[in-house]
């Protein structure tokens, strides 16, 4: 039998921008991002669903880039960093540069998508709740304190708004 | 990566053809968190992809003549979210709630959990202390196997190449809200279990009557430890009992050493966790 890969066509929305490519189907979520769509925002990190720098929305779960097939969301609809906050900062970025929670900024794009999920399920989550709910978005440089506080700091906001 | 073609049925007719026509050259997807690392790893190299995460009929947690029904694309997110589950099984759902991290559960699945079949598969372990009967369909034939006979080795199951699983099942009873959880790893999150243990248990007037005990990475497969069980049947439960109980829980493991822990380590320390996780729920 003939294993030739196809390509295949899919059409979908990323940051209410609709988009349409031909693609092979073993190309990675993550890999048409990047580089068929320039969307640089996400990063790679391990590859293998461990550290969640991969990490965008999809029908407004949070989920990861590398883990998932481009093939995939045709038809659905994507978030990614560049989508979150467009003319102005949006405030959880805002509560990241205040509170110093970004220094190599690698694993921030996945870390403020994963925020923006949090918040969404629970606008006043305890730090427990906070580090629960990161534990798979994982920081090298700041040891996590100043991101814990960016996500209260910005939930408390969120809540006097 | 390793090409493929790639192929996804909208119902589970049309995905048991599939299966019957490609037999081994085909693989299924659906949350694809251990699929494509395999697959990126070359540890799996299928030349087809059958995506069945549009099959609606493989979805929902329901609950009809006192069993409740799990599809196998249920997600460890839905598990954690559902409150029929946290109402009838309390234990899954904490079992859910240490698995991976939220963004994971979102996609990880219990069929894919079942259907990997790594001694540690921590929904495992809770679904083997309720007796779950895994419903197995192939183009040809339907069946049932129970989820102690369904794995047979470290990543292997009794599932042929032209079988999926269709529903996980399991009876509501009162055993089943009585029970701990704990999963022992190497830090506190993102883990792969060293050991895991469920107990489920029934104490009427200081005496045993129902006791299951399961665990996960203390052998091949994910066990129930039915000699301790049964020698626990029936006993008052005291200090002298539980001592007792934790020598045969150590006779009945059967780890091996590997990255994570040594054989000795697991079998001390299964004896451990059953002494933690009884006296939590005995008292």
């Amino acid at each position: 039998m003939n294993y030739k890969m196809k390509k295949v066509n899919i059409e979908f929305m990323v940051n209410n921008k609709k988009r349409r490519l031909s693609i092979k189907v073993n190309e990675l979520l993550i890999n048409i991002l990047r580089n068929n769509l320039n969307l640089t925002g996400t990063k790679y990190g391990c590859g293998i669903g461990e550290c969640g720098a991969c990490t965008v929305l999809l029908e407004g779960k949070p989920i990861l880039s590398c883990l998932t097939l481009a093939v995939e969301v045709d038809g659905k609809n994507i978030t990614t960093i560049e989508g979150i906050g467009e003319d102005k900062l949006h405030p959880i970025q805002e509560s990241f540069l205040k509170q110093g929670a970004v220094q190599c900024g690698f694993c921030t794009p996945g870390m403020i998508i994963a925020v923006k999920s949090l918040l969404k399920e629970n606008s006043t989550p305890t730090e427990e709740d906070i580090r629960n709910y990161l534990r798979g978005n994982l920081c090298r440089c700041t040891g996590y304190n100043q991101i814990i506080k960016a996500v209260k700091s910005c939930a408390s906001e969120q809540k006097t708004n | 990566m390793n090409q493929f073609r790639y192929v996804s049925p909208k119902t589970i007719k049309e995905a048991l053809e599939i299966l019957k026509e490609e037999r081994a050259n085909a693989c299924i997807a659906a949350g694809c968190s251990n699929l494509l690392p395999n697959i990126r790893d070359k540890k799996l190299s299928p030349k087809l992809l059958v995506d069945i995460t549009n099959i609606g009929e493989l979805k929902g947690i329901s609950q009809k003549n006192g069993k409740i029904c799990l599809g196998p694309l249920t997600t460890i997110a839905e598990l954690v979210n559902s409150k029929l589950l946290l109402k009838e099984y309390p234990i899954l759902h904490q079992a859910a709630e240490q698995f991976a991290d939220p963004v994971v559960r979102n996609n990880a699945t219990i069929g894919g959990n079942l259907v990997t079949a790594s001694p540690a598969a921590d929904i495992a372990v809770p679904l083997l202390t309720l007796d779950a009967l895994i419903k197995i369909d192939s183009a040809i034939q339907k069946r049932e196997v129970g989820l102690k006979d369904f794995f047979i080795g470290p990543g292997r199951t009794v599932l042929r190449e032209d079988e999926m699983i269709t529903e996980i099942e399991f009876e509501s009873s009162n055993i089943n809200k009585n029970g701990c959880y704990i999963k022992l790893g190497l830090r506190k999150a993102m883990a792969i279990a060293v050991a895991s243990i469920v107990i489920n248990l029934e104490v009427k007037e200081n005496k045993i009557v129902q006791v299951r005990i399961a665990m996960g990475s203390v052998a091949p497969t994910p066990i129930r430890l039915t000699a301790t069980e049964g020698f626990l049947q029936d006993q008052e439960v005291d200090d002298e009992l539980i001592e007792k109980a934790i020598n045969k829980v150590r006779e009945e493991v059967n780890p091996i050493s590997d990255i994570r822990a040594s054989d000795e380590y697991r079998r001390y320390v299964s004896g451990v966790l059953f002494k933690r996780a009884f006296k939590k729920i005995s008292i």
